[in-house]
């Protein structure tokens, strides 16, 4: 993986998106709001991957909408290269939108079934024909399929001949076909089989150094996205909760919400399993509609006290951690924030694990 | 033995010819235990569980071979009517997708109380006050309101939790839960897997649990069966299976899991992709993407050898298990 570059590719800044909800049929009024988003900030330098992680419902596709331009936000700033797109429109809008591509969750639903795999990757240079000329778009297509893994010759099948593995690379393919420099990654191997997730994201992660991609990957499988990213933010109601290196996250997460979403991920181990702590939440999560006071969290959370009813916590460095340099010193949004490892670090040489998988000469 | 289920057979008849889902299966539950069924799509996981279970659709499903033996008797042997008084009262299903295993124009009370009145004749006043005490047993809050409302109007822990409360409302010896989490966010799916080993324990109920999530398996089972192109290909104690896996598909499923100490490297990945059932290779159906795979392998298909070394039960349908057990 190459060094990433501390000079922010993207920059986002306070980024809302709620979704009016209305009453009446002839006059409509606004009764309220969904806010699916609800002020999100981070930042993605050059060759990096940020992982994105959170139930359902926590915004975190919307926040991917917002970036490749399929929704507009209500509020907020989304910087590229220091300008913001948000603003932007017709030709300028156009050229940017060529350096962010998305690859999408379900490979099923997001292939035409009626066009074939190469007018589904070449349509990118319909919209773009300054990428490609015309006589050459056939053998770029070709190209693609070969980097992606795919035999060249099948450029003229159609999506329902492919396995789902197989059509997440024709996706994966349409998302590198302009050359884009940030890929939005939305859930890309959730609807993968176990065998075939390794393998796509063996593919996202060779790609990246060869095309000197960054990632925003955005995922619900925590120790995928640990495996992925070099930072991690978790998101919680719309807002990100805690962030930091990935290191930071999940050895030494100090956010309660981020402590219960770990404790809960069930880890293939049985001996590992028996030295973690669980922490089992109540409740389900509250409806973006009418999002509780102060911290969004404090329903579910076992630390809430009255403080956190009425102010809304920060995304900051906590004032405990402060003044120390270590791993729990990062961005927190609790009032009670307090380091706690809750799984276990991993032994090596336990079980099949790396030490002894060189025997399948991989 | 609860349930025993002895060199099952399932084909279904497709235009592109026999999809041979089940191939050979035989499993074994106890009273209070719990068997992860372990497997991808397309392995014959769910097909094996519906036909016990008796819900499989004849045609263009059909049993060509095999026995189940629920408590001594074989369940493929009785008539549809005795087989519907062994379905709900003796056994019972707890599905993936609650929201569209309930029937979405009754109200969740209405759905429990036909489990009392259509097997145990009660009036439907008894059967709703037993619906509203089951729901509190699964720990709805508010089920005495809530007992009015309609699947949609519940999140989708509920929706599961109400669907536990149907499987467990007659106190069946055997519940099948087919990826009873599979949809749901990982801090619900914690509450709902706590839940259902809390009532199995209560009930002393065998339990089948057919996931593909080795994390869940590794959470609540007693033995795991690994099931590859409709064959059980490795069966064994949680703890061992995960220590020194007996069998390359398993190895390289363990060994795929994204780990700390691998960060930044690449994963292992299995080559290939599962067969398709219509075409399932001669020899080893895993062969083709069995790294270890030798001449042997693609002629002569494996039996589950018994590869007990010290301690509980195991097997294995790989010709070279020693060398994979030894690795």
């Amino acid at each position: 993986m190459p060094e990433p570059t501390t000079e922010p590719l993207l920059e986002v800044r306070g980024l809302v998106k709620h979704y009016p909800l209305t009453s009446g049929i002839l006059f409509k009024k606004q009764v309220g709001a969904v806010k699916a988003v609800d002020g999100v900030d981070f930042h993605l330098a050059r060759g990096e991957t940020l992982g994105i992680v959170g139930e359902s419902g926590c915004g975190k596709s919307t926040v991917a909408k917002m970036l490749v331009n399929l929704e507009r936000p209500t509020a907020g700033e989304i910087r590229y290269k220091g300008e913001d797109i948000t603003r932007l429109s017709g030709r300028a809008l156009k050229s940017v939108r060529r350096n962010i591509q998305m690859v999408f969750q379900d490979p099923y639903t997001s292939l035409n079934p009626r066009m074939t795999v190469g007018d589904i990757i070449g349509e990118a240079y319909d919209i773009h024909p300054e990428v490609a000329p015309k006589g050459d778009r056939r053998r770029r297509v070709q190209d693609l399929l070969d980097v992606v893994g795919l035999n060249p010759e099948y450029v003229n099948r159609y999506p329902h001949q492919f396995s789902g593995g197989q059509r997440q690379r024709i996706g994966i393919a349409r998302g590198l076909a302009l050359r884009p420099e940030i890929i939005v990654a939305d859930e890309p191997v959730s609807a993968l089989d176990v065998s075939v997730q390794a393998q796509v994201i063996n593919l996202l992660a060779r790609l990246q150094s060869e095309f000197d991609l960054s990632y925003i990957f955005i995922a619900h499988d925590l120790s995928i996205v640990r495996h992925i990213s070099d930072r991690v933010g978790v998101m919680y109601l719309g807002r990100i909760v805690e962030t930091g290196r990935d290191a930071e996250i999940y050895d030494h997460p100090t956010h309660p919400y981020t402590q219960a979403l770990l404790s809960a991920v069930p880890v293939p181990d049985p001996e590992a399993r028996e030295h973690r702590e669980r922490i089992i939440l109540a409740g389900d999560v509250p409806s973006p509609t009418s999002i509780p006071s102060g911290c969004r969290f404090r329903t579910r959370c076992w630390k809430a006290r009255e403080r956190c009813a009425l102010e809304v916590p920060a995304l900051a460095v906590p004032a405990e951690f402060r003044s120390v340099s270590g791993p729990a010193a990062h961005d927190s949004a609790c009032h009670f924030a307090e380091e706690k490892q809750v799984v276990p670090p991993e032994e090596t040489g336990d079980g099949p694990g790396p030490s002894s998988g060189d025997r399948f000469g991989n | 033995m609860l349930l025993e289920v002895r060199d099952l057979h399932v084909e279904f008849h497709t235009r592109d010819g026999v999809a041979r889902a089940v191939n050979g299966v035989s499993y074994g539950v106890d009273a209070g235990e719990t068997l992860a069924v372990l497997g991808e799509s397309g392995s014959g996981k769910s097909v094996t569980a519906q036909t016990v279970m008796g819900i499989l659709d004849v045609p263009p499903g059909r049993i060509t071979a095999g026995e189940i033996l629920f408590e001594g008797r074989d369940l493929l042997k009785l008539k549809e009517e005795e087989r519907r008084k062994v379905r709900g009262a003796e056994m019972a299903m707890i599905f993936q997708d609650a929201l569209s295993a309930l029937n979405p124009v009754l109200t969740v009370g209405a759905q429990l109380a036909e489990m009392f009145t259509v097997h145990r004749g009660m009036s439907r006043k008894d059967a709703h006050a037993r619906a509203v005490e089951l729901m509190d047993r699964v720990r709805i809050p508010a089920a005495r309101e809530r007992v009015r409302q309609y699947p949609h109007q519940f999140s989708g822990g509920m929706r599961q939790r109400i669907m536990i409360a149907m499987a467990m409302a007659l106190e069946p010896k055997l519940i099948i839960a087919d990826e009873p989490t599979t949809a749901l966010d990982v801090t619900v799916q914690a509450q709902v897997m706590d839940l259902l080993a809390e009532l199995q324990r209560e009930l002393r109920m065998g339990l089948i649990l057919i996931t593909h999530d080795l994390g869940v398996v590794a959470d609540v089972a007693d033995r795991i069966a690994v099931m590859y192109a409709g064959r059980i290909v490795e069966t064994a104690p949680v703890h061992d299976i995960y220590k020194a896996p007996a069998h390359p598909y398993t190895r390289g499923l363990l060994e795929s899991i994204p780990r700390l100490d691998q960060k930044g490297q690449e994963l292992y990945a299995i080559k290939g992709l599962p067969p398709n059932l219509t075409r399932i290779p001669p020899g080893c159906a895993f062969h083709p993407r069995c790294p270890m795979a030798q001449d042997v392998c693609r002629t002569d298909v494996p039996p589950l050898y018994d590869v007990t070394e010290s301690g509980a039960e195991r097997g294995s349908a790989c010709h070279f298990w020693r060398e994979c057990l030894h690795a």
